[in-house]
């Protein structure tokens, strides 16, 4: 009994000893102890410790897709630990849940260094206040490659001003893509698909305006707006014109009476419909279609082209800091940045992934690219910029009601 | 008055000891679902004020009371299929037949498995050209079209079922390897056949087991997103319309509000369950 009492009691003691220990602040690390100060002639101000640079960062990916994060985990994060000297915390989130995150931090204690975002998720953020560096102008100097990003990029991202709080990493571009086994003859426009529906009724691919990828919404903007629906409107006003009730009935024909169906909830089910034989013709990302047709997730037959009215930019990807993460992080993050918007990542991107750059690099690259992707040139004649984010907002809201059976 | 005291002390030390442990427990479990709680009283976007808008707001859609019987029937069904299949596959692998071992271990397998990564899979198998359906079109002359199971309820269910059903049978199995099998025998002793030994005293007396696994399988099912997620096209159950409501249209509060509504069904549901099914055997 008495043995019995003695380790009671010392059990108690340790776990009181412990608990309070857990439950106490954090021990500061040793410090090295001080030497006794020189005898100066004049007193100089106490100089302040240098902190070291870090040289770890948690970088947040909420728009890679499966193809994009095996490119940072293979090929960008190791090129970072060998030419900078940073060790990476490779992240894969949502925008949703970085945001609300975020909306918890207090000032300096942010531990996401480094996003990657979608445009709407950029576009979110500003809108809801919550607080990112401005990497250009401002951070101009720390991070020179930011010069190669076009402006009007760094100015808005669906056509919310984002006053250069993103630095453009790459610029994704959805596609026609179609199954040429099936397809001899692809349509040239938004229009000619919808006029030859009847050609492949139950065979055109299309995704739930309120998928998680954005091409939920991007899909009946490009049509949309090749329909005549006037993008600089507002929503109210746009609504209110002939061509937007016009426009709208023609795409909820389509997505009701000519589409496969169900519409594919996610991306990842309009490829099993292209590898099934059910959809023939769609418009998705054109890089992550080629890429999945050499992965074997999607048809041999899949080529892609272009429609003469322009299809919709895809998830163009901003690389961004916030402001509530410890500042001794922000040099290292701006270097990070600088790292990623240089020739090197940048050429790896588009010769790898056949993804276009977000820099203006073009006379840079081999040429042998350009016989795979069509030149940026060619391509951006045909590139619809997202810019009214209340049409993509009444898509994604509305879309699900309206545009499926 | 000594006793009195050392049972206190005891109480104490008892305490003590589970302290760290109730201390997890409470914050990582209470904590957040408190802020769930919290959360779906709050006006969206606002860290004060209250407000029952958006209990008002889904319990008043007809809309979200289809979601809320879709996710019921598929839980359901998914529960009494599970069941249906557990019995008669726990009652063969209690004879140990050869191979029983791997056939033990393959029943784990669901479970090992992401349930996003068994999503696609089984999407791919029961796809038209899957082969799943070449194998019924080769073997079924009958059969003209392939068999369609992707995006159906039916469908659905079965990819449920492959999923959960490793709850319901490994505790049918467990309760019925823990039978006394004298019991049985004498049964068959007094004259009763087989079949009225299976269902007048083997399954009265593995009913617990069986309960305690269809409440597994049912919670499971319940709860499930990646499979409706990926597999479901038009039906889309609960949690993904919550997955819906907070990270596309970023309405964090209303999707909280259907998390504690979700909660309450389940809860419900359950407690009607368990006591109906544990009534005593007559």
């Amino acid at each position: 009994m008495r043995v019995y009492r003695v380790l009671a009691l010392l059990l108690s003691v340790t776990l009181l000893v412990s608990l309070s220990a857990a439950c106490g602040p954090t021990p500061a690390p040793p410090t090295a102890t001080p030497k006794p100060a020189l005898p100066t002639a004049t007193a100089l101000p106490p100089t302040p410790t240098p902190v070291p640079a870090p040289t770890r960062l948690t970088f947040v990916d909420t728009n890679s897709g499966a193809n994009f994060q095996w490119f940072f985990k293979t090929i960008v994060l190791p090129a970072v630990k060998k030419d900078i000297g940073l060790d990476i915390d490779y992240v894969v989130s949502s925008g949703a849940e970085t945001m609300q995150r975020m909306k918890a931090w207090t000032p300096g204690k942010g531990d996401a260094h480094v996003l990657f975002l979608k445009p709407k998720d950029i576009a979110d953020m500003v809108q809801q206040g919550i607080k990112l560096e401005t990497l250009s102008p401002d951070k101009a100097k720390d991070i020179p490659n930011i010069a190669k990003n076009r402006q009007d990029y760094l100015d808005t991202a669906q056509g919310v001003k984002i006053g250069g709080k993103g630095a453009l990493f790459w610029r994704s571009q959805y596609a026609m893509i179609y199954n040429s086994a099936k397809i001899t003859k692809p349509p040239k426009s938004w229009k000619e698909m919808y006029e030859r529906r009847n050609e492949w009724k139950g065979h055109i691919g299309w995704i739930r305006p309120d998928s998680k990828s954005g091409s939920g919404r991007a899909l009946p903007y490009g049509f949309l707006n090749a329909f005549g629906v006037d993008m600089t409107k507002t929503i109210t006003d746009v609504m209110a014109t002939k061509e937007w009730t016009d426009a709208w009935t023609k795409l909820a024909d389509l997505t009701k009476n000519y589409a496969v169906q169900p519409i594919a909830p996610e991306p990842t089910n309009l490829f099993e419909q292209f590898k099934a034989g059910d959809a023939w013709i769609s418009v998705y990302a054109m890089d992550f279609s080629l890429w999945s047709r050499s992965q074997g997730t999607m048809p041999p037959e899949l080529k892609a082209g272009f429609f003469t009215e322009g299809i919709t930019e895809g998830s163009d990807g901003y690389l961004s800091v916030p402001v509530d993460i410890p500042e001794e992080y922000k040099p290292v993050a701006y270097r990070l940045i600088n790292y990623l918007l240089g020739d090197d990542i940048q050429i790896k991107m588009i010769t790898i992934m056949w993804q276009y750059t977000g820099t203006e690099i073009w006379d840079k690259i081999p040429k042998e690219v350009w016989d795979v992707i069509p030149p940026w040139s060619e391509m951006e004649k045909g590139r619809i910029r997202i810019t009214n984010k209340g049409v993509i907002d009444y898509i994604q809201k509305e879309g699900p009601k309206r545009l499926i059976k | 008055m000594n006793g009195l005291w050392q049972r206190r002390r005891e109480g104490l030390i008892t305490l003590l000891l589970l302290s760290p442990g109730l201390a997890g427990f409470f914050s990582l479990f209470f904590y957040p679902m408190l802020l769930t709680v919290i959360l779906s009283f709050r006006p969206e976007g606002q860290k004060v004020g209250w407000t029952l808008a958006h209990y008002a707001r889904f319990l008043g859609d007809p809309a979200f009371r289809d979601v809320l019987g879709l996710t019921f029937s598929l839980a359901v069904g998914a529960t009494v299929f599970s069941v249906l299949l557990s019995l008669p596959l726990a009652l063969v692998l209690r004879e140990k037949p050869k191979g029983n071992r791997l056939l033990r271990l393959s029943i784990l397998l669901p479970m090992m498995m992401p349930h996003l990564i068994s999503a696609l899979g089984l999407l791919l198998f029961w796809s038209k050209r899957g082969w799943a359906n070449l194998f019924l079109l080769s073997i079924l002359p009958f059969l003209k079209e392939p068999v369609a199971v992707n995006y159906t309820i039916p469908g659905l269910i079965l990819f449920y079922v492959w999923l959960f059903y490793p709850y319901t049978c490994l505790t049918t199995l467990a309760s019925l390897e823990a039978l006394d099998r004298s019991i049985e025998e004498a049964a068959e002793v007094a004259g009763a056949n087989r079949l009225r030994v299976l269902w007048h005293v083997v399954l009265p007396l593995i009913r617990p087991g069986v309960l305690a696994g269809s409440v597994l399988t049912f919670m499971m099912a319940f709860g499930a997103f990646s499979v409706p997620l990926v597999t479901g096209g038009n039906y889309r159950p609960l949690s993904v319309q919550i997955f819906t409501q907070a990270t596309l249209y970023l309405e964090w509060s209303a999707a909280s509000a259907m998390a504690v509504v979700m909660a309450m069904a389940q809860v419900t549901f359950l407690t009607v369950y368990m006591r109906v099914l544990r009534r005593p055997i007559a």
